[in-house]
C-alpha cells in the first residue's frame, strides 16, 4: 500500500487523472455486477424503459438491466484488450530483438519490406480480412489483432536493440562467453521491453477501439453477450426514441480510452523529465 | 542499373513496388488461412466431391501452392482479381462499383480536415501560452480517444435526429447533392483526424519558430502574410503533409465503421457484407487493393514532401 503511495506522489496530474478514471472503472465493473441483484443476461423490467432509480441506466430493448450490463461489458472488454495487447508485446519484441540481433544484410532489407508492408494495410481492413477466414468471433478477433499488431513492436525492438548490441555490457557479455541465447534474453530483452510498453498504452486504446468496432460491426462478441460495441449496435436502432441506450455504454468505453490516454500521456512526460 | 538506386525518388518506387509485391503475397496467404477446407465450409458436409472440386477452382486452391501463386500472379497483372462466390461478379467492377462513394467520402473527410486543422494549428501555436492553447490540448486528448462509432452516433443524435441539418442514413449520389450526405461522416472521421493533425501542425510551427531564417526574417523586417506563409506556415506543413499521406490509411480503416453507421454503399460496407457472407475471394481482393492504395498514396505524400521542405531528404 505504502508502495502505491510513492508512486502516486512521484505521477503528474495528467497520469493521476488518467489512473483515478481507469481504477474506478475498474472497481465499478467488479462490484457492480457482483452486488447488483440484476444479471446481465436476464429479463428484469419492461422493456426500454428511462433511467431512474431503480434502474440508473434504464432497461434496453430485451428489458435487461443497462447498468449492469454496461459494466459487465466493461470486464470483458479490459480483460480482451489486456489479452489483445500482451501476445503483440511478447512476440513482437521477440521477433525484433532477433532480427536486430543478426548481422545479415539480405535478412534486413526483407524485414524492412516486411514490416513495412504489414503497416501498410490500413488496419481494420486487415483485422476484418483475417476475422473472415479465421472466424467472426472472440477467438477470431483475438488472432487477428494478433497478427496484425506485432509489427510495431518489432520495429520498436529492432531499432532499440540495433543500438543495444554496440553497448559495454552487451560486448562484455559476449566477452565472457555467454551464449546468445542468453544475451539475447538476460541482456537485451529486459532493455527493449521498457520502450515497448511505452508504446503499448497507446496501442490499448487502439484495441479497445477495434474490439468494440468489429462487435459494432456484427464480426466480434456476438450478442447477448455484454460487450460496449455490440449495446452500441443494438442501441443504435432505437437512437431516436432511447439515446441513452447508446450514451451509457459509448460513455465508459470512451472514458476508459481517455483514461489510458491521460496515464499514457502522464508517463511520457515524466520520462522526458518534464515538471508535471 | 544499380546506381541508378542512388536517385531518391527511384529508391522510394522501388521499395513501393517491394511492399506492393508483399501486399500481394499477404493477400494470396489469406484464403490459405482458413483453419480446414474452404469449399467444404462453404457447401457444407452434404457437398458432393463434383461440387467440392469445382469450388476450390472457383477459389483458385486446386492444385500445389506454387502454382495457385502462379495463377494468382499471372490473372492479377490481367486486372483479373476473381470473382465474388455470392454474385459471381467480377470483383474489380464490384469494387468499380462501389468505389465512387468510399472516395467521395475520403476526399470530403481530407478537405475538411485540412479546412479544420489548418487555423486551429496556427492559432494553437500561435496562443499556446494561453487559454486557448490549453483548451485545445484537452479538448484534442478527449477527441481522440473517442471510438468513432460512438462519436458518430452523438453526431447523428445532434444533427439528424435533433435537426434535419443530415440525413440519418443513406447516399444519394451526384454532386454537389451527395454533400448533404457525406458532412456529417466525413467530420464524424475528423473528429480523431483534426485534433491530430492540428496539433502535429502545432508542434512544427513552434519548432520552426525557434529557426535562424525565423529571426533574420524578423530582424529584416519582414512582415504580414509573407511573414506568415513563407517562414512560418510553409517550412512548417512537411510533415503535415507526410501526416496527411499516412492519415489516407486511417481515412480507409474508419471509413468501413462510417460507412457501416451512415448506411453509405462504399468499399467498406462492401467488405463487411463479404466478411458476413463468407466471399472469401471478395475479401481478399478489397484487402489487397485498399492495401495497394495506401501504399500509393503514401509515395504520393513522399513526394511533396519533398517539394515542399528541401530539407526533408526522402528517406
Amino acid at each position: 500500500m505504502t508502495g502505491g503511495l510513492r508512486v502516486w506522489r512521484q505521477l503528474n496530474a495528467e497520469s493521476r487523472w488518467g489512473l483515478a478514471i481507469l481504477l474506478s472503472i475498474l472497481a465499478l465493473s467488479i462490484f457492480v455486477p457482483l452486488l447488483s441483484p440484476n444479471d446481465p443476461y436476464g429479463f428484469v423490467d419492461l422493456p426500454l424503459q428511462a433511467p431512474s432509480t431503480a434502474f440508473p441506466f434504464g432497461t434496453d430493448h430485451l428489458g435487461r438491466d443497462l447498468l449492469v450490463r454496461v459494466f459487465a461489458a466493461a470486464r470483458l472488454d479490459i480483460a480482451l484488450a489486456i489479452l489483445g495487447v500482451s501476445v503483440p508485446i511478447a512476440l513482437g519484441t521477440f521477433i525484433g530483438t532477433l532480427a536486430g540481433t543478426t548481422r545479415n544484410r539480405l535478412a534486413e532489407t526483407v524485414w524492412d519490406g516486411l514490416v513495412n508492408a504489414l503497416t501498410a494495410f490500413p488496419e481494420i481492413i486487415l483485422v476484418l480480412g483475417i476475422v473472415a477466414m479465421v472466424g467472426a468471433d472472440i477467438r477470431g478477433l483475438l488472432i487477428a489483432i494478433w497478427i496484425s499488431r506485432w509489427a510495431q513492436y518489432a520495429r520498436i525492438a529492432r531499432a532499440k536493440s540495433l543500438a543495444l548490441r554496440e553497448a559495454e555490457f552487451v560486448q562484455a557479455a559476449h566477452v565472457l562467453g555467454y551464449s546468445r541465447l542468453r544475451i539475447l534474453s538476460r541482456h537485451i530483452m529486459p532493455n527493449v521491453f521498457s520502450e515497448a510498453i511505452a508504446y503499448a498504452l497507446s496501442d490499448f486504446i487502439f484495441i479497445i477501439v477495434i474490439i468494440g468496432g468489429l462487435s459494432f460491426l456484427g464480426l466480434g462478441v456476438r450478442p447477448p453477450t455484454p460487450e460496449w460495441g455490440a449495446m452500441l449496435a443494438e442501441g443504435r436502432l432505437y437512437l431516436r426514441t432511447e439515446p441513452w441506450l447508446i450514451l451509457c455504454p459509448g460513455f465508459f468505453l470512451s472514458l476508459t480510452a481517455i483514461g489510458v490516454a491521460l496515464l499514457a500521456r502522464g508517463l511520457e512526460r515524466i520520462s522526458k523529465g518534464e515538471e508535471a | 542499373m544499380l546506381h541508378l538506386l542512388r536517385h531518391p525518388i527511384l529508391r522510394r518506387l522501388v521499395q513501393a513496388f517491394f511492399v506492393a509485391f508483399l501486399l500481394m503475397v499477404f493477400a494470396f496467404l489469406l484464403i490459405r488461412l482458413i483453419p480446414g477446407d474452404p469449399a467444404m465450409i462453404l457447401l457444407g458436409d452434404t457437398a458432393t466431391e463434383a461440387d467440392l472440386i469445382a469450388y476450390r477452382k472457383l477459389l483458385g486452391i486446386d492444385g500445389s501452392l506454387l502454382e495457385q501463386f502462379g495463377r494468382y500472379v499471372f490473372n492479377l497483372a490481367r486486372g483479373d482479381f476473381g470473382i465474388s462466390i455470392r454474385s459471381r461478379e467480377p470483383i474489380l467492377s464490384i469494387v468499380k462499383k462501389r468505389l465512387p462513394v468510399s472516395l467521395w467520402l475520403t476526399a470530403t473527410t481530407i478537405i475538411m480536415t485540412v479546412a479544420l486543422a489548418l487555423p486551429l494549428g496556427v492559432v494553437a501555436a500561435l496562443c499556446r501560452r494561453t487559454w486557448f492553447g490549453h483548451a485545445f490540448q484537452i479538448g484534442a486528448s478527449l477527441l481522440v480517444a473517442t471510438p468513432v462509432f460512438f462519436s458518430g452516433l452523438v453526431l447523428v443524435l445532434l444533427f439528424a435526429v435533433q435537426t434535419d441539418l443530415a440525413p440519418i442514413a443513406g447516399y444519394r449520389p451526384g454532386f454537389p447533392g451527395n454533400l448533404y450526405s457525406l458532412w456529417l461522416p466525413a467530420l464524424t472521421i475528423n473528429c480523431v483526424l483534426t485534433p491530430v493533425l492540428a496539433r502535429i501542425l502545432q508542434s512544427s510551427i513552434i519548432e520552426t519558430t525557434d529557426e535562424e531564417f525565423v529571426e533574420a526574417a524578423i530582424i529584416r523586417g519582414t512582415q504580414g502574410w509573407r511573414f506568415y506563409w513563407r517562414y512560418l506556415l510553409r517550412p512548417s506543413l512537411a510533415p503535415t503533409v507526410a501526416a496527411l499521406g499516412y492519415f489516407a490509411a486511417t481515412v480507409v480503416s474508419y471509413s468501413v465503421i462510417i460507412e457501416i453507421i451512415f448506411n453509405l454503399p462504399g468499399v467498406g460496407m462492401t467488405l463487411v457484407d463479404a466478411v458476413r457472407n463468407r466471399d472469401y475471394p471478395l475479401v481478399q481482393g478489397i484487402v489487397f487493393l485498399s492495401g495497394l492504395l495506401v501504399v500509393s498514396l503514401t509515395f504520393m505524400a513522399d513526394l511533396v514532401n519533398g517539394w515542399l521542405d528541401p530539407r526533408a531528404k526522402i528517406r
